[in-house]
């Protein structure tokens, strides 16, 4: 945490920082000058049809892509050179939940704890938070995919990142898995953890703070939600 | 010590999802089997050319399936964006590939076992030298595995994976493929001085493709 408190002396204002930030894939601009900034405690929601640039804009945040031009920061660190440091406190969650499908829920939970440096201790209390806990041995391969985002909403409750990435997390999901992802970004703004989200879903009213409008990987206007 | 604690976690998700899921049992063995009997048919009875073709027949059931389970490997982390994850993790890159790379070599030394036990008695082989025999097969199913836990991650981005896969590795792994016939052959005859110069070769393959592995995994991995 010594880098983290470091670095939040220079970012105090600013948890995510992108700079006319543009994103090629081979010709083709999946974003164009994008510019944003999020506080500590922020929730940002990204719309815009599909396309539009939303994933690419978090996947950037969460340093699974570079920039092609342009520079950026989270959390005060840079976005290309300090990777490591960005990933250690960055969680993106998406529809794609990462579950090994022959592995159990509490198995698949004490997998990425092992690998995320998260105490695996309280892995039986997060599966009960999300209402999992009586399947919690079973496997994966037999749940659903609202149930199987709830075990991805489980490991972010461990990992308690600093930045949360959410990338359409209501997609398919049922009444209470998307509580759960409520929840979960209600309790990360609570805590002055910063959130992005990119959904076509009408999110909660007084969940988030601010929207921006995306559509031909630019970010076009921004509103209130 | 946590990188090798994080591919020591990696490994054994990997062995228990194989586990659990039959995949090596289910493929693997009957296909090192099903090649192993159907050239005993082809090559008729005569103990000569049995004994004589033996060493490479199970060396190519070996290969095929070292094919086989490298791609298996990455299969289970494209299946729900595993992958993704294992690049975001604050790990040690490295820590993947020697992870991937530990559990195909320990699925390979399983299909050895029992495809030697079939060879043994399908073509009537005697091995002279088990040291020899023991050491080929450790050392080319490290050699195998160090090479498909390397180029998987490269094929597994490709559109064209299922044909990529196999076109760069099959050719790389010639030196492991001759080394470990030649050292089988003359485990099964006796003349077990005469195969250390290919042990060696294995030797040597290992440690440059783990080597390689370690340091650019990383490098293929990122974006």
């Amino acid at each position: 945490m010594h880098d983290l408190h470091e670095k939040h002396a220079r970012s105090a204002v600013t948890a995510v920082e992108l700079n006319a930030v543009t994103r090629l894939f081979g010709a083709n601009p999946a974003l164009v000058r994008a510019d944003v900034r999020v506080a500590p405690g922020e929730v940002v929601v990204l719309r815009g049809p599909n396309g539009a640039g939303k994933t690419t804009v978090l996947r950037i945040m969460a340093t699974a892509l570079s920039p092609t031009y342009g520079h950026g920061s989270v959390l005060g660190f840079d976005l290309v050179r300090e990777r490591d440091a960005i990933r250690r406190h960055t969680d993106l969650m998406s529809h794609r939940t990462r579950l090994y499908e022959d592995l159990s829920a509490a198995e698949n939970l004490r997998f990425w704890c092992r690998l995320l440096g998260v105490d695996g201790a309280d892995i039986q209390a997060a599966l009960d938070r999300v209402g999992l806990l009586e399947v919690a041995g079973e496997r994966v391969r037999g749940f659903s995919q609202g149930m199987r985002q709830r075990v991805a909403v489980a490991r972010t409750l461990l990992r308690r990142p600093q930045i949360l990435l959410l990338d359409e997390p209501y997609t398919g999901l049922d009444a209470e898995a998307h509580h759960a992802v409520d929840d979960l970004i209600r309790e990360a703004s609570r805590d002055g953890r910063a959130v992005v989200v990119a959904t076509h879903h009408t999110m909660q009213r007084g969940l988030a703070d601010r929207v921006l409008f995306m559509d031909g990987g630019r970010i076009v206007r921004e509103g209130e939600p | 010590m946590r990188l090798l604690r994080h591919a020591a976690t990696i490994a054994a998700k990997d062995v228990r999802a194989e586990i659990r899921a039959k995949h090596a049992l289910a493929t693997l063995l009957p296909f090192a089997a099903t090649l192993l009997v159907s050239f005993g048919f082809a090559f008729g009875p005569g103990r000569d050319v049995l004994l004589r073709t033996a060493p490479g027949l199970l060396w190519m059931a070996v290969l095929f399936a070292a094919v086989i389970a490298a791609r298996r490997a990455y299969q289970i982390e494209s299946e729900d964006g595993a992958l993704e994850g294992l690049l975001l993790a604050p790990i040690d890159k490295a820590a993947v590939f020697l992870g991937k790379a530990a559990a195909v070599a320990l699925q390979l030394l399983m299909l050895v076992a029992c495809a030697l036990v079939l060879v043994v008695v399908l073509f009537d082989l005697t091995v002279r030298g088990p040291l020899v025999l023991a050491a080929a097969f450790g050392l080319g199913a490290v050699g195998l595995a160090a090479v498909g836990g390397l180029f998987g991650v490269l094929a597994e981005a490709a559109r064209t994976r299922e044909a990529l896969f196999p076109t760069l590795v099959l050719p790389l792994v010639t030196p492991v493929l001759v080394a470990g016939v030649r050292a089988t052959d003359l485990a099964a005859t006796g003349r077990t001085d005469e195969a250390i110069a290919w042990l060696g070769l294995l030797v040597a393959f290992d440690v440059v493709f783990v080597s390689l592995g370690v340091l650019v995994f990383g490098f293929l991995m990122e974006d």
